[in-house]
């Protein structure tokens, strides 16, 4: 390298030496990721995305009586069959219970993550667990034991008799028994992600709400209502999107009397075998969800509201 | 406790607490209480625990339980960490497909993927049966997996791989003395995640089951359908006190694994609902 | 000619559109603290990188110790790196987390021992081989990190702007702690920072580097008092330019005519011809300012402002013919009046020349 007194910077080459030679590891560089995503691959594709597909196509098919063989051929015959009050009467109870039931879940995680989130971080955490323990349990014998306080007889019946109220309380294998039924399941799952939006919130902006004049109702319907927002809407899809398509609870609490979507569903594929009819059901079932996704994730702010 | 500002709050969270807690009180009381009608407490026994302990039924749904489940957490583990180590060095766009499929399976109501996976069985004439309802719970499990898994490996300071290689590591030997070491804790937290969903799974068990043993939850349901004797009680306090267990350890072993890199952060599972 | 511990060779680097080195021939001698220093983005990092192996120049080649390192992947080269998030390995203690690299050298027990002890000793580190990364403070982070790098008695040590997270006291200790440690170890040190005091303070030669390209490599004096152009001189310090012109060459001098002032002596790089555009540069603590004006040929400025910064004072200056000007002074004494009218003058030895061709970085 030359350099004169000043330190001045060397001589350029007259010409760069060759480039590099072009490496090979590059392939065996792409090659390994993809080995990477194969498995997930495997089950989304084939687990996952091919038996819907499948599905919707299907929805499209019908069935033959006699030999119970299904036929794939472009009939709307499946979807039409909706119109029948019969399946329409159960799949609008279906939806309007499950919208009601998010509701109710909503508004009741929220107020339960609100009171969560102005505590101290010891009685948070201790909070949490006693909210997330019970969703620990076997999710079925949780659902059974509703069976036995709803039922007439049990202990609820008894407390609100004596309490004074004439008969029963007839609430078991009702639309009740099994909204109190997915309001019980779901409610933890509503109550994190509010939680978490809700701990986000800078104590500071408390202050400066309040600085600029806001009284705590107004703190909370500027400040921590818009901020709760975004975990409001992830606990209406989580909790909302699944219970459409709920089977358990209705088949212990719904005691065969009330159905929902869920129910016939799985009727029609492990009992009736009208599979095309049943998939025009799931594809129903999915078209409903999707809306729902998509107007909720629209409500949803944009990114972080930090 | 901070009460006194939110009464309204309190009110209603203590209520919630006491309607979330009711029925796993009433299981666990009447799995001792001898009166079998709902008429009150009969005294105190052991004889429904006999019962549940001797019958076949729930022996043998036991036994496929606990192998279903083991099996769906092994493959559910595996395609989360090979997903999220894909997911490095991933572009964001097919970042966000990756993740559209996590949420999808998870969102997605259990009957609608069970009844398609039960239906494409069907079609390529997959005998029903053990595999296949592992397969089928992994298909979500995965999915519950690879959130855990990809939250701490967010975390990760990329340089560690660097770092490691550095130091002499090939590839493979940075993979097993670094990523895989780092990640471990939430690899156990994960499989014991997907083991307990698993574990207590009804919907894609019965769909899949086909004419192999029952799984214990669908055993249950049973019970329950041709009107149950209390043993359910028993069972079920049995295996909430299992799960409960195992989801404790997965949340100690996530927590405790401590702050990684500088920033001091300490691993909290509620991770999963922030940041990403 | 030994073999240098660096050698980069017409070295080019992109990433899609983006160059981020371009043209860089570079030599580091063995056993030198070298630093590479620049404004963020100028490719000082990705130099550091490629040396490590963590990036492919796109054309040129890198040799280590004479060996040819095109290809050669990051695990087979006989460099080390310090971090700059120090990536420590969270999951294993300090004694195992300076032992990897000999553990992958596969490295017998009993050795690994001794060599890991005498690391831990060398950073002062005795007694907390059995901490975990979290349990330590950032600069005992930061000399584990040191330490798993020298342990495995690299050829070159690689340094990525260590110091950073660190407080400024820290920091100082640091410094010293580094140079220090270099001269008794005698690695080759190649370092990169944004802070030019750090690196001049530690360093036997600096490189600067602007946008991709190298600006001037020299030891610390060369650089500040012998800057090859504008953005060098104005990188490492502050600086007062005159524009001008050259007008011939006396012995190892240069005559040169300074726009409104007229006709001066100046030093200067090699090869200038007259006629040439210059820039003369005189560093503000070399402007002396006068109480008379008469004193300085006729040179004189308004005091602006001025401000006490304990050992040196600055004055900030405006003279109707030069224009904007800082002067530097002793922090004893009277300041002038702001207001006041100085005399201002410097010796002819403490300008320097840039060519005016470069004022344009």
């Amino acid at each position: 390298m030359d350099r004169d007194q000043g330190g001045v910077a060397i001589e350029r080459v007259a010409a760069p030496p060759p480039a590099a030679p072009r490496r090979r590891r590059i392939d065996t560089g792409r090659f390994a990721r993809l080995a990477l995503l194969a498995p997930t691959l495997a089950i989304t594709l084939v687990c996952f995305i091919v038996p819907l597909g499948l599905i919707a196509l299907y929805s499209f098919g019908s069935v033959n009586q006699v030999d119970f063989n299904v036929y794939f051929g472009w009939t709307t015959g499946n979807y039409r069959a909706f119109t029948s009050s019969l399946y329409l009467n159960t799949l609008a109870r279906s939806v309007i219970l499950s919208v009601s039931t998010t509701l109710a879940c909503a508004v009741i995680g929220f107020t339960f993550a609100y009171f969560i989130s102005r505590q101290s971080p010891r009685a948070q955490r201790l909070l949490l667990v006693a909210v997330i323990v019970p969703f620990w349990t076997s999710f079925i014998v949780r659902t059974y034991s509703w069976v036995d306080l709803l039922q007439n007889l049990g202990p609820i019946d008894r407390f609100a008799r004596a309490l004074g109220m004439n008969g029963h309380i007839d609430i078991l294998y009702t639309q009740w028994s099994i909204g109190i039924g997915i309001l019980y399941s779901y409610l933890p799952l509503m109550i994190l992600p509010i939680y978490v939006s809700l701990e986000r919130i800078d104590p500071a902006l408390f202050d400066a709400a309040e600085d600029l004049g806001a009284t705590p109702w107004r703190q909370f319907r500027r400040v921590v209502l818009p901020m709760a927002v975004p975990g409001l809407i992830a606990g209406i899809i989580i909790v909302g999107v699944p219970a459409l398509g709920e089977y358990v609870i209705p088949e212990i609490l719904g005691g065969g009397k009330t159905l929902m979507a869920g129910n016939i569903l799985a009727d029609q594929f492990l009992q009736t075998g009208n599979y095309p009819f049943g998939s025009a059901l799931a594809v129903s079932i999915m078209a409903v969800l999707m809306v729902l996704l998509f107007t909720l994730r629209r409500a949803q702010p944009a990114a972080d509201p930090q | 406790m901070n009460v006194r500002r939110h009464p309204f709050a309190a009110s209603v969270s203590l209520l919630v607490l006491l309607f979330l807690w009711l029925p796993l009180i009433v299981v666990a009381v009447n799995s001792f209480n001898q009166q079998t009608i709902m008429a009150g407490w009969g005294g105190f026994t052991t004889h429904w625990y006999g019962l549940a302990l001797h019958d076949q039924n729930v022996r043998t749904g036991l036994e496929t339980t606990l192998y279903i489940a083991v099996a769906s957490a092994l493959l559910s583990l595996a395609i989360a960490v090979s997903g999220a180590l894909w997911w490095r060095r991933a572009s964001p766009k097919a970042r966000a497909v990756y993740d559209g499929l996590i949420y999808a399976r998870i969102i997605l109501p259990e009957v609608v993927s069970a009844t398609a996976l039960f239906f494409l069985f069907l079609k390529i004439h997959f005998t029903l049966g053990l595999t296949a309802i592992v397969i089928g719970h992994t298909v979500w499990n995965s999915a519950y997996a690879a959130i855990i898994v990809q939250a701490r490996m967010a975390g990760l300071d990329p340089a560690l791989e660097e770092a490691a290689a550095d130091l002499g590591a090939t590839p493979w030997r940075t993979f097993r003395r670094v990523t895989f070491a780092a990640l471990l804790p939430a690899i156990i937290a994960a499989g014991l995640l997907a083991f307990t969903f698993s574990f207590d799974d009804v919907v894609t068990s019965v769909f899949l089951q086909g004419a192999s043993n029952t799984p214990l939850p669908v055993v249950i349901l049973g019970m329950i359908r041709f009107r149950i004797t209390p043993e359910i009680n028993a069972i079920g306090l049995l295996v909430m006190l299992f799960t409960v267990t195992l989801m404790s350890i997965a949340v100690l072993i996530y927590a405790t694994a401590g702050s990684l890199g500088r920033s001091g952060r300490r691993g909290n599972m509620l991770d999963i609902y922030r940041g990403r | 000619m030994t073999d240098a511990a660096v050698d980069i060779n017409g070295v080019e680097k992109r990433f899609g559109d983006l160059v981020a080195v371009r043209n860089l021939d570079l030599r580091i001698e063995p056993g030198e603290f070298f630093s590479i220093i620049g404004p963020s983005g100028c490719g000082k990092t990705t130099t550091l990188r490629m040396i490590a192996g963590f990036e492919d120049p796109t054309a040129g080649r890198i040799s280590v110790g004479g060996r040819d390192m095109t290809g050669v992947r990051p695990y087979r080269r006989p460099v080390n790196t310090v971090f700059q998030s120090y990536a420590l390995f969270p999951h294993l203690d300090v004694f195992e987390n300076v032992a990897f690299g000999l553990r992958e050298a596969k490295v017998g027990k009993a050795e690994v021992r001794t060599r890991v002890d005498e690391a831990v000793t060398l950073v002062q580190l005795q007694g907390r081989e059995r901490s975990r990364p979290r349990q330590l403070s950032g600069g005992q982070q930061q000399r584990v990190a040191l330490a798993r790098a020298l342990v495995n008695r690299p050829e070159v040590l690689l340094l990525d702007e260590p110091l950073g997270a660190l407080d400024l006291k820290l920091r100082t200790d640091m410094q010293t702690q580094l140079k220090d440690l270099q001269r008794s170890v005698g690695v080759t040190f190649c370092y990169v920072t944004h802070d030019q005091g750090e690196a001049f303070s530690m360093s036997d030669r600096v490189a600067v580097m602007n946008h991709g390209l190298l600006e001037q490599v020299g030891t610390p004096e060369e650089i500040y008092h012998r800057p090859a152009s504008s953005f060098v001189a104005d990188f490492v310090g502050t600086a007062n330019r005159f524009a001008g012109r050259v007008e011939g060459v006396e012995a190892d001098r240069y005559a040169v005519a300074i726009d409104g002032i007229g006709r001066r002596t100046a030093r200067g790089p090699a090869g200038l011809e007259s006629g040439a555009a210059v820039l003369v540069l005189v560093r503000p603590e070399n402007l002396v300012l006068n109480g008379s004006v008469g004193e300085s040929g006729g040179l004189d400025a308004n005091v602006v402002d001025t401000a006490f910064l304990g050992a040196e004072r600055t004055v900030r200056l405006h003279s109707p013919k030069l224009g904007e000007l800082t002067a530097t002074a002793r922090g004893s004494g009277e300041p002038p009046e702001q207001g006041s009218r100085v005399g201002l003058s410097w010796a002819d030895d403490d300008a320097w020349l840039i060519p005016a061709a470069d004022a344009a970085s």
